[in-house]
């Protein structure tokens, strides 16, 4: 168990934010989670949003009315000490095997591995990056994610020029299709189940699917 | 650390010698692999969950030791429980030299862990053993397996158990068991979903009956020395898993050897740090658990 004080807290909508926290000597690769706990023995899992060299640990929040975690994270000031588990995971986002591509797909704060990913190897770009959020607002990191040349970004509840009105399946007829692409999933388990199938029936290999699910609800992104 | 002989722990709370089992042979080895899960179940008897430390990660140095030691003693199986053991991220390199030796079972809920690694696992059919897995499938209704495990989470195990199996390898399904249920009946409702996912209609189902969460204290009948002589024979004595498997579980940074795989949370059934020393010692049968075995032949094994 790690001990880790909170730097910052930044909203970017009521109930979304980004915690900033001191790493102290966390190691962990792209795409980890790390169990954060409220001041009981309640945890919840969050990826990693920071890169692998950055001196500071940040995690994608969404805050859950009467949530057990998200709640109490929301309301840390700099200089509360929050618990964490040592990372964890199963997610390695572009963890490549014999230089193969990659294909990133996120939904709301299932974008936070594939931050830790671009932010960790810059140079190492994937093929596409497909973000679906409601609207503008919600997209975290959206000035970061823009520089990518192949960056495309779904607002499922606004209509916003040079963005995709729609839900960010709604882009999969983009994807190329390739054997040695790995497409990596993050976010709602709707997305994730619709994408996998798309993917699968249009040939891509059961192993070459990547899924991590953050939440569950109804699709509206 | 060794088992304490204190008085309360060798007697029943009657005074009478408590009941006991004196492992006979090393036939199978567990490892458990880690409390740490990708979910989040309620009735879990591990407590197991994300981030979860209270039984840590095994590295794949600790258990090539073990598997060096058992090899010794004459084991035939390795079977390998959680958590979740797709979540550590050594399990598929232990799993690679379990198989050099010996057959494995792994006991999963074939979720994303899993799914994720599937092209690191499928080369696994050619090793020299074979590996079968148990999938955790606790109801024949996916609405009720999902209550617990999360949405979508009973398509997902399925999905998976027909991969492994085309993939070439064995596998079972673990379910859990009510006390009044028609045993035969739940088993028959799993047909038209093992006929969906293309595995075998008779697969091999192990049931469970309930085994509380850790620490818990459930009132069940205390086992004593005469019973296990007056109503167990010797035959049957040789069949409850203490007599003839170990369980390897790190707590605090140290591997230990464990009686059996349901009571990693009693500091008494740490029966020490070599196989060997574990296997001259008797196992009092004073966990709640215990009972299980005794009254109901539980058992986590599936045989050699």
């Amino acid at each position: 168990m790690n001990t880790l004080t909170v730097l910052n807290v930044i909203f970017i909508t009521d109930e979304l934010f980004e915690l900033q926290v001191e790493r102290g000597d966390v190691q962990f690769e792209p795409g980890a989670c790390v169990a954060l706990f409220n001041n009981g023995d309640e945890s919840r899992p969050y990826s990693i949003a920071a890169g692998s060299e950055e001196d500071i640990l940040r995690f994608l929040i969404r805050r859950v009315p009467n949530g057990l975690v998200s709640d109490w994270l929301a309301q840390r000031k700099p200089g509360d000490l929050v618990q964490a588990s040592a990372p964890f995971g199963w997610f390695r986002p572009g963890r490549s095997v014999n230089g193969e591509r990659s294909i990133f797909i996120a939904t709301g704060t299932g974008i936070a591995p594939f931050l830790s990913y671009l932010r960790s190897y810059p140079l190492q770009i994937p093929e596409l990056c497909l973000y679906g959020v409601r609207r503008l607002e919600e997209g975290f990191n959206l000035k970061e994610l823009q520089n990518l040349y192949n960056f495309r970004l779904a607002l499922s509840q606004e209509e916003v020029s040079s963005h995709f009105h729609g839900r960010v399946t709604g882009l999969l007829e983009l994807i190329p299709l390739a054997t040695d692409i790995h497409y990596y999933l993050c976010g709602l388990d709707t997305m994730i189940d619709e994408t996998s199938k798309w993917l699968e029936d249009h040939g891509v290999a059961y192993t070459q699917i990547h899924r991590e699910i953050f939440f569950y609800e109804d699709a509206t992104l | 650390m060794k088992m304490q002989r204190s008085d309360e722990w060798l007697n029943t709370s009657q005074n009478e010698p408590r009941g006991y089992i004196q492992p006979q042979k090393l036939d199978e080895l567990w490892f458990h692999t880690g409390t740490n899960c990708n979910l989040r179940c309620p009735f879990c008897f591990e407590g197991s969950k994300p981030g979860d430390n209270r039984i840590e990660f095994l590295t794949l140095k600790e258990a090539r030791g073990f598997i060096d030691e058992a090899l010794e003693l004459g084991v035939k199986k390795f079977s390998f429980t959680g958590g979740e053991p797709f979540v550590n991220p050594e399990f598929i390199q232990i799993l690679d030299y379990a198989l050099e030796h010996r057959p494995c079972l792994v006991l999963t809920n074939a979720t994303e862990p899993l799914m994720n690694q599937i092209g690191e696992v499928l080369p696994l059919r050619d090793k020299p053993n074979p590996l079968n897995f148990r999938v955790s499938l606790d109801h024949p209704d996916p609405v009720k397996h999902d209550e617990s495990r999360g949405r979508g989470n009973f398509r997902k195990a399925l999905d998976t158990l027909g991969r492994l199996h085309r993939g070439g390898f064995g596998v079972s399904i673990a379910r859990q068991m009510l006390t009044d249920e028609d045993s035969d009946t739940v088993d028959q409702a799993y047909a038209p979903y093992f006929e969906n996912a293309g595995v075998p209609a008779n697969l091999l189902i192990i049931k469970f009956p309930e085994f509380h969460l850790p620490g818990s204290l459930p009132q069940v009948a205390e086992i004593t020395e005469s019973c296990m002589t007056r109503f167990i024979s010797p035959e049957q004595r040789a069949t409850f898993m203490c007599s003839f498997s170990k369980m390897i579980v790190k707590k605090n940074g140290q591997c230990g050897v464990y009686a059996c795989t349901l009571v990693d949370d009693v500091e008494n059934y740490d029966l020490g740090n070599t196989l060997h020393d574990a296997m001259k010692q008797r196992v009092l049968l004073g966990h709640h658990r215990c009972y299980s075995c005794f009254a109901g032949g539980a058992s986590c094994s599936e045989g050699s």
